[in-house]
């Protein structure tokens, strides 16, 4: 991200433009990004959750996709997407309890391709919004390479960094579990949440980034690069 | 597709009423929801709302209020905010936020499309308070006619058993006796434990002694064989026809062939008939006061009873108040053959609940006596003997006595009935405050025992006077307003219109109350003579003091808080506790809190019409 910060993910953008294969990937890379100075509130952002099989995405297995906007302090529903990805081989059965994603579910689930078409077309112009951006990023950046030959480039906003920042502000310890998404729900008064569903966790994120927000000082003011990764 | 969106649809499902709608349309409502966030002290609709909407709440809460910035309500956690459904007509109303507040927006012109096939749910955003409430009490009263008949009365409910027998061994005259001894007119025959017939008084009469067979010989000579039976799953009803049909008036009760029971005619007469006709049968013959007071012991069961049976709050208040009307009717004869003839003409007047009709079990006594003015002095020691006599009797019986000390046996009560004249050209000419407490008991008088004339000459000329006096109605008014409903619920709690939270619902002073009185004022400014509150309301309906339309909403609202009232007493009656009037909101459904909240908003129309006009 370093590399985005100095070079700015637009110009980055407009360099993997090039050489991006016809297609999906070409189409998502040809509009331009956000401005980095823009409000938050004028700001077209995609909520992303992904659910996977672990933590490491040469290994490990994407097994659904979850997205919905937000804009303006508003999460439309009818934006919402879930899809439950086909892969090969047999699912751990500690997997199943968290995600209760079954294999035979997965087996009627859709190809990688058409989660992540469906997934880079909704991102377009966008800002995505993850909690824990390694998982959404590295998988996405995987799949990726493996469907079109390179990793795209994507502005994030990380709720999970915006809490990491707020306390690191305040420079006291404090137990690395209260960063979890339902923790900080919790924290912001929001609803309990059937967490791990990919749909599910990307509302409760979307929800979450509005608290955050709204509790700085002036949420009105907050512009894009006060939050991006 | 399965769970994906499942937290919301589960969370709106709970919600009436969107709880009609099969998931698959619910699903369709969920998928057009826009989740807004708002912080707190924010206006809504949020500027990016352009179109009217209708809002859930998912969490947070929402206030609004009128232009002159009184507060008119709350939402919490699952309320359903319509103000901005037809925003035109709420355009001076204010809604804000007043805490951050996670808000479920649906485009309401949207969701009447998706909804089309489901008329009542959309009815239920576009009706007004008066029309829901008016829905919810039709349905109440026709459930309350159909529940209240013998077919839904299973069999279980009044059979006997076990049930008395005898061996078909035994001569005739064995099983007379044990008739006699037992107190049956009816024995079921058995041959070593089963079933082979039955004998009954009648039997006796015609087959044994109309014939001159000698008692000694077998039972078995005169029994009905294999009599007709009726299964156990079967209802009040069917029992009814077959002893009809039949003519018999024994029915023995049989659970998959086998007997279990016996159901009698006098069972049926007894269910249907246990009320207030039949409890009163009983009072009058009763013949000390200890006899009455064990009777008095069954009127809170009759109120459980009545109340589990679905009947009305105002049938059930009329039974109750005609009960108490024997109590005191039959004290009041007890008194007379122990003081002697009464000396002068008089009468026994009922005040307050009892003689609006719309006493429950437990209630205090409230009465007063009008004598003729023909009395002599000395003839007030009969009355007060008479007075002390009753009132203990009836506080034998459960009737407290009142803490108002507004009874017979206080002497500013019992007194000629030019005195009675006074008091009213009093109450009414000067309406002090101390006039205006006794109007709410003394406006609502009832001859319970004696001669009825004296109270209606009093009465009478009392209602040309309220009838003409603008001041007195004005004065009552006032003091009646006093008493507003609250605004509705805020979470748990009760909201009133100071912002204030209280933890309980006071049923009797914020929601019947307020209607009796105004009903009263009504009756008195068209000198109307009716005492209880829905005959008021009906027989003023049409006139200068109420439309047919505001009388029929009152109604409703009576009814439906009323109902409440009756419900939630006969519960803690029959948990052992005393009943009162107090209601915590956590024990109300989502659906009774709309209603109750529908039924406030007509109280307040009417008090606020009220307001205006004196």
């Amino acid at each position: 991200m370093i590399f985005n910060n100095i070079f700015g993910y637009e110009a980055k953008r407009k360099r993997l433009l090039k050489r991006a294969p016809a297609g999906p990937l070409h189409d998502f890379l040809s509009v331009p990004f956000p401005d980095k100075k823009q409000l938050l509130i004028d700001t077209p952002i995609l909520s992303v959750d992904f659910e996977t099989t672990g933590l490491h995405a040469k290994n490990d297995k994407l097994l659904s996709v979850g997205f919905v906007d937000l804009f303006a302090n508003t999460i439309p529903l009818k934006s919402s997407y879930h899809q439950i990805v086909r892969s090969k081989g047999r699912l751990k059965s500690d997997n199943v309890t968290i995600h209760q994603i079954t294999d035979s579910q997965k087996d009627q689930g859709e190809p990688l391709r058409v989660a992540i078409e469906a997934l880079l077309k909704a991102l377009t112009g966008k800002v995505m919004l993850v909690h824990f951006a390694r998982i959404e990023r590295e998988f996405l950046q995987q799949a990726c390479i493996n469907l079109y030959g390179m990793a795209p480039v994507f502005p994030m906003i990380d709720t999970l960094m915006v809490a990491k920042k707020r306390l690191d502000n305040r420079d006291v310890a404090y137990d690395p579990s209260t960063l979890r998404l339902s923790a900080l729900r919790q924290q912001y008064n929001l609803p309990e949440h059937h967490a791990h569903n990919a749909l599910n966790d990307a509302i409760a994120t979307a929800e979450l980034l509005m608290a955050q927000v709204n509790a700085m000082a002036s949420p009105n003011k907050v512009t894009l690069s006060d939050l991006l990764l | 597709m399965s769970n994906e969106l499942a937290d919301i649809l589960g969370f709106v499902k709970a919600i009436p009423p969107f709880d009609l709608l099969p998931d698959t349309q619910l699903e369709m409502v969920v998928k057009e929801i826009d989740i807004c966030y708002l912080r707190k002290q924010e206006d809504i609709p949020p500027n990016t709302l352009v179109t009217e909407s209708l809002f859930i709440l998912r969490k947070g809460a929402l206030s609004y209020y009128s232009p002159s910035n009184e507060l008119l309500g709350m939402f919490s956690e699952s309320d359903i905010c319509t103000l901005y459904c037809h925003p035109q007509t709420n355009i001076n109303i204010r809604l804000c936020s007043n805490e951050d507040t996670l808000l479920y927006a649906l485009s309401y012109p949207a969701l009447q499309k998706t909804l089309q096939d489901f008329p009542d749910v959309i009815a239920f955003f576009e009706q007004s308070a008066e029309q829901r409430l008016h829905k919810k009490m039709t349905r109440v009263n026709e459930d309350a006619i159909i529940s209240s008949s013998l077919m839904n009365t299973p069999i279980t409910h009044f059979y006997h058993t076990p049930v008395a027998s005898i061996s078909h061994k035994s001569t005739i005259q064995q099983a007379a006796i044990k008739m006699t001894d037992q107190g049956y007119s009816c024995l079921i025959v058995l041959n070593n434990n089963s079933f082979i017939g039955i004998v009954t008084d009648k039997d006796i009469r015609r087959r044994c002694v109309a014939q001159g067979l000698p008692f000694n010989q077998p039972i078995t000579d005169i029994i009905t064989q294999h009599p007709i039976t009726i299964d156990i799953n079967s209802n009040a009803y069917d029992a009814l026809m077959v002893m009809t049909s039949k003519h018999i008036h024994h029915l023995p009760v049989t659970n998959q062939g086998q007997l279990e029971g016996m159901v009698t005619v006098t069972d049926l007469m007894n269910y249907e008939g246990q009320n207030a006709v039949n409890l009163t049968s009983i009072i009058h013959k009763a013949t000390t006061v200890s006899e009455l007071a064990k009777i008095s012991k069954m009127l809170p069961k009759l109120q459980i009873r009545m109340a589990k049976l679905g009947t009305t709050a105002d049938h059930v208040g009329k039974s109750i108040s005609a009960i108490t009307m024997a109590f005191t009717i039959r004290l009041i004869e007890m008194a007379e053959k122990l003081l002697g003839p009464a000396p002068v003409p008089y009468a026994w007047l009922a005040a307050g609940s009892q003689a609006r009709q719309e006493q429950l079990a437990h209630s205090d006594q409230d009465n007063a006596l009008i004598i003729s003015d023909e009395m002599k002095p000395e003839d007030s020691f009969w009355f007060f003997d008479l007075a002390t006599f009753v009132s203990d009797g009836l506080a034998a019986c459960g009737f407290i006595y009142c803490p108002g000390d507004i009874m017979a046996t206080n002497q500013k009560w019992r007194q000629p009935q030019k005195v009675w004249h006074r008091y009213f050209d009093k109450w009414v000419n000067t309406p002090s405050s101390e006039a205006l407490l006794n109007a709410s008991v003394f406006f609502d008088l009832t001859t319970v025992y004696g001669d009825a004339s004296l109270l209606e000459n009093v009465r009478n000329s009392m209602l040309e006077k309220t009838k003409r006096s603008t001041l007195f109605i004005a004065h009552l008014s006032k003091n009646a307003l006093k008493l507003r409903p609250p605004l509705g619920f805020f979470r748990d709690f009760v909201l009133k219109h100071d912002g204030e939270n209280k933890s309980v619902l006071d049923l009797k002073h914020n929601g019947i109350a307020p209607i009796v009185d105004l009903a009263r004022i009504y009756a008195l400014a068209e000198g109307i003579s009716a005492t209880n509150t829905i005959e008021r309301l009906k027989q003023v309906a049409g006139s200068r003091s109420l439309t047919k339309e505001s009388a029929a909403n009152l109604i409703d609202a009576y009814e439906f808080i009323s109902m409440l009232r009756m419900q939630n007493q006969s519960t803690r009656m029959q948990n052992n506790k005393k009943p009162n009037n107090l209601l915590p909101p956590k024990a109300l459904s989502k659906l009774e809190r709309e209603h109750l909240k529908d039924a406030f908003k007509v109280i307040k129309t009417m008090q606020d019409v009220r307001q205006t006009s004196y």
